[in-house]
């Protein structure tokens, strides 16, 4: 059972990953009122639903915000790219504020810390204090900011230190709204040997001049309660206000968490956009991954029990059995593609996330960076999708920080300052290759090569081939650079890129041009549940090739095979295709020789390889199951399948006998 | 030994445990090469026939085949390369023990190649002594002590470090 606050978090999530979208597009186009609607009514969604599940930090928090897009859509404000700034940052913060449950002290100590205040003063200081109370708005309407004075007093409830609050802190904000003086008031201090160390006796008194306006200075005491602080203003020049010191509502915000002091003029505020509304797209249907996951393991179950009974009816032989088992297989194969369709989903997913990783980069290393996304529509299992981030994060980062230069060294290089990165995906035989291409200087490869020999990867006599030393990247620990900084060269990042990669049974390539930049490839199996396979004999047992990178089947020529031998490579239709026998390459032993070889030639988008097998038995509709630990290393295979007779049969990984077989081509010449 | 005559003798194991103030454990016992073996039965899931099993080539020869176990593919594990004993042929006694443990981090299904599996014993644990260092060939790492029941020396085997991926 999912608890609602559960269903909460999960909704906030996705509510800041599509705002973190929306925000970066506004700082693009900062009049694209349609996506000033949107952020404005993410915020008070976020607000509407974390007031319900108590979460009144947070509620606190995204007031301020909701406030700064709202004027942004009255006219009254316009998006700045400071707005952006803060309100990115502000997404991060609402985003530790989930994670904290509601009310707790964590809560507390977040929302006390100095990043929070200093955006909640950023925040004011955008809406200038901005308040939701229609006289507010009309006292906004008045033209320019004007200087004010008030008089605060500002006098903290005993026991709010314990609370983690600080008004020190407080009362900086308010020095930097303007100037004036502050007057520390010690009457409730008591004697000494009546005095609570823990408590707060302290009040403070200021005479502040400032032109924020007196919302600017509520929102700085949004967190306090209201009989602590008394703001008044002092009529130093002639304002419609009035006249005398007026004593008045601090906190808007707090009151919005206790609805039976709610102002009534608040309700209609909220009446264009009803809170607590999750975003729903018509036609469309929340559920859990975990369910999802259940679905899938039982498909597996159904579709091994089908080939089992496919294999009874063919042992049976009986006529009308065999019709039922076809309209079984019609059936299940057609379950199993809508089960797998439902888990698909567009890498763009992914792709969004990075735009603000590369911008917030960039920024930070001086560098002038682009990103282009193509292919973001290809679908890509779900499980996929939520392993891909990290890898893809690092690779990104690696990129930004080693990979492309800074500004002035690209135009010394007679390059546009402005660097490329570019995220492409697309979908081939069965596998998604998604690929990181900079327009950067490349990587270092006789560094690389150095550090190898230092490393004793190498031998100081080794020839290693440009893609050889590539690949050392990937090496556990490995780096060049020479410091360690916060964004890369701890080594660590691309032989964990590796590892997940590989732990999803794809692979990663690298592939580098001094002066022109890197491409990271990554290569996955578009499912990680079932497939189609071809299922082939090979000196007795049985293996699976996945037919999605089948390109055809022939026959071993046995006059070609010896008149060829000693040379490995199939003519086919002009296309020299060398080849494999798998018997050889496994050690199997008991293998006779069989009079028709078949030679399955299989693909990737630019190689061919033939894999000799001694026959082929037919298709199957393969549920891979992942090897254990004792397996996972060896190369070659993807995975193990049930086959309709119970016994267990290894599914062929054909991208690493691609490579397997071109390296020994390449040593072979 | 049959499933049920297994079960009957887990039975009388359970009539006959020893005074409750002893600390004791459950073993399953097995053999391998003349020898008595025993792993704890709280990792044992099940007990099955030699079924068919498919090499996986290339793969170490501890773990050289996979089985189907009731429609999950798990490693067949065969541990008598590690205690450097003899890997002869296995006769009808043998069986596969189907364990269930934790392995690399994560719990992993794995069946371990017995020559005969012999019974369910409880032993005191203050019975079970270290094993001599000069005593026997099995490295001391995989071992986690030795038990005298009855006639019976019994070598209560470590799954940790056993079945442990890498040695």
């Amino acid at each position: 059972m999912v608890s609602h606050l559960d269903v909460f978090r999960q909704e906030a999530a996705e509510l800041l990953d599509g705002l973190e979208g929306e925000l970066m597009a506004l700082e693009v186009d900062p009049a694209d009122a349609e996506r000033v609607d949107a952020v404005f009514r993410t915020m008070h969604t976020l607000k509407g639903s974390g007031g319900m599940f108590g979460f009144s930090a947070l509620v606190r928090f995204v007031h301020g915000l909701e406030n700064a897009y709202d004027m942004v859509r009255d006219g009254r404000a316009k998006v700045t790219p400071a707005l952006i700034e803060t309100s990115l940052a502000a997404r991060d913060h609402i985003q530790q504020l989930l994670e904290v449950s509601g009310d707790s002290a964590a809560e507390e100590a977040l929302e006390q810390s100095d990043t929070a205040q200093k955006l909640a003063a950023q925040i004011t200081a955008f809406t200038g204090g901005e308040n939701e109370a229609p006289e507010t708005a009309q006292a906004a309407a008045s033209p320019g900011p004007k200087n004010e004075t008030f008089h605060i007093r500002f006098t903290p409830d005993p026991g709010s230190l314990r609370n983690g609050m600080r008004p020190d802190l407080l009362v900086d904000e308010l020095i930097e709204c303007g100037s004036g003086t502050v007057a520390l008031v010690t009457d409730a201090v008591p004697d000494l040997d009546t005095l609570a160390p823990t408590a707060c006796h302290l009040g403070w008194e200021l005479v502040l001049t400032t032109d924020r306006g007196r919302e600017a200075l509520d929102a700085i005491f949004v967190f306090s309660e209201p009989e602590e602080v008394q703001i008044e203003r002092v009529d130093t020049e002639q304002t419609d206000a009035p006249t005398t010191w007026e004593v008045f509502e601090t906190a808007p915000e707090a009151v919005a968490a206790q609805p039976s002091a709610a102002p009534p003029q608040s309700q209609s505020k909220d009446a264009p956009a009803p809170p607590a509304k999750p975003a729903q797209k018509a036609g469309s249907l929340r559920v859990q991954a975990r369910r999802l996951d259940d679905l899938m393991d039982q498909l597996g179950e159904l579709v091994i029990a089908q080939s089992r009974l496919n294999r009874l009816s063919e042992q049976i032989a009986d006529l009308s059995l065999s019709s039922a088992a076809e309209e079984i297989e019609r059936l299940v194969t057609g379950l199993r593609d809508t089960t797998l369709s439902i888990r698909m989903l567009p890498i763009e997913l992914v792709f969004g996330k990075f735009r603000r990783v590369v911008r917030d980069l960039s920024g930070e290393l001086g560098k002038s960076v682009a990103l282009e996304t193509t292919g973001g529509e290809t679908e890509v299992d779900k499980n996929v999708i939520d392993s891909l981030t990290e890898p893809l994060v690092h690779i990104i980062r690696n990129s930004i920080d080693h990979g492309i230069e800074a500004p002035e060294d690209r135009e010394a290089a007679g390059k546009p300052a402005t660097a490329q990165l570019r995220l492409s995906a697309h979908q081939a035989a069965g596998e998604v290759l998604i690929s990181i291409r900079d327009d950067g200087a490349g990587l270092n490869l006789p560094a690389i090569r150095n550090r190898a020999v230092e490393r004793g990867l190498l031998s100081p006599d080794d020839q290693p081939s440009d893609a050889e030393l590539s690949q050392m990247i990937f090496r556990p620990g490995f780096s060049t650079a020479k410091t360690v900084s916060t964004v890369s060269g701890r080594g660590v990042g691309m032989d964990a890129v590796r590892r997940v990669i590989e732990d999803l049974r794809g692979s990663v390539d690298v592939v580098t041009e001094a002066g022109q930049g890197t491409t990271v490839t990554l290569r996955l199996p578009l499912t990680l549940a079932i497939i189609d396979g071809l299922m082939v004999r090979v000196a007795g047992s049985v293996f699976v090739i996945p037919l999605s990178s089948v390109v055809e089947c022939v026959e071993l020529d046995a006059a070609a095979a010896r008149r060829e031998s000693g040379r490995t490579v199939l003519n086919i239709r002009e296309e020299l295709v060398p080849y494999v026998d798998l018997s050889e390459r496994f050690g199997l032993q008991g293998h006779e020789a069989v009079a028709h070889p078949r030679v399955v030639i299989v693909g990737t988008e630019s190689r061919r390889i033939g894999l000799v097998v001694d026959d082929i038995l037919g298709q199957h509709q393969t549920v891979i199951k992942s090897l254990s630990v004792y397996h996972r290393a060896i190369k070659g295979f993807s995975g193990a399948t049930i086959l309709g007779d119970g016994t267990v049969a290894l599914i062929l990984d054909i991208a690493a006998f691609v490579k397997l077989l071109s390296g020994d081509v390449r040593a072979a010449a | 030994m049959s499933a049920s005559t297994l079960e009957a003798e887990m039975d009388d194991a359970g009539e006959a445990t020893a005074p409750a103030a002893r600390q004791s454990a459950t073993f399953l016992t097995f053999k391998l090469a003349g020898e008595l073996f025993a792993i704890a039965v709280t990792s044992v899931n099940e007990i099955i026939d030699v079924i068919a099993t498919t090499p996986v080539p290339g793969a170490d020869p501890f773990a050289p085949a996979l089985i189907n176990v009731r429609g999950a593919v798990a490693p067949l594990v065969d541990v008598r390369e590690r205690l450097r004993m003899p890997s002869g042929d296995m006769d009808g006694e043998a069986r596969i023990i189907v364990l269930e443990l934790p392995i690399a981090g994560e719990s992993t299904r794995l069946g371990l190649l017995a020559e005969g599996v012999e019974s369910v014993r409880d032993v005191a644990l203050d019975l079970v002594d270290t094993m001599p260092e000069l005593g026997a060939r099995w490295p001391a790492e995989f071992i986690d002590g030795v038990a005298k029941l009855g006639d019976d020396l019994v070598i209560l085997l470590n799954v940790e470090t056993l079945f442990s991926p890498t040695v």
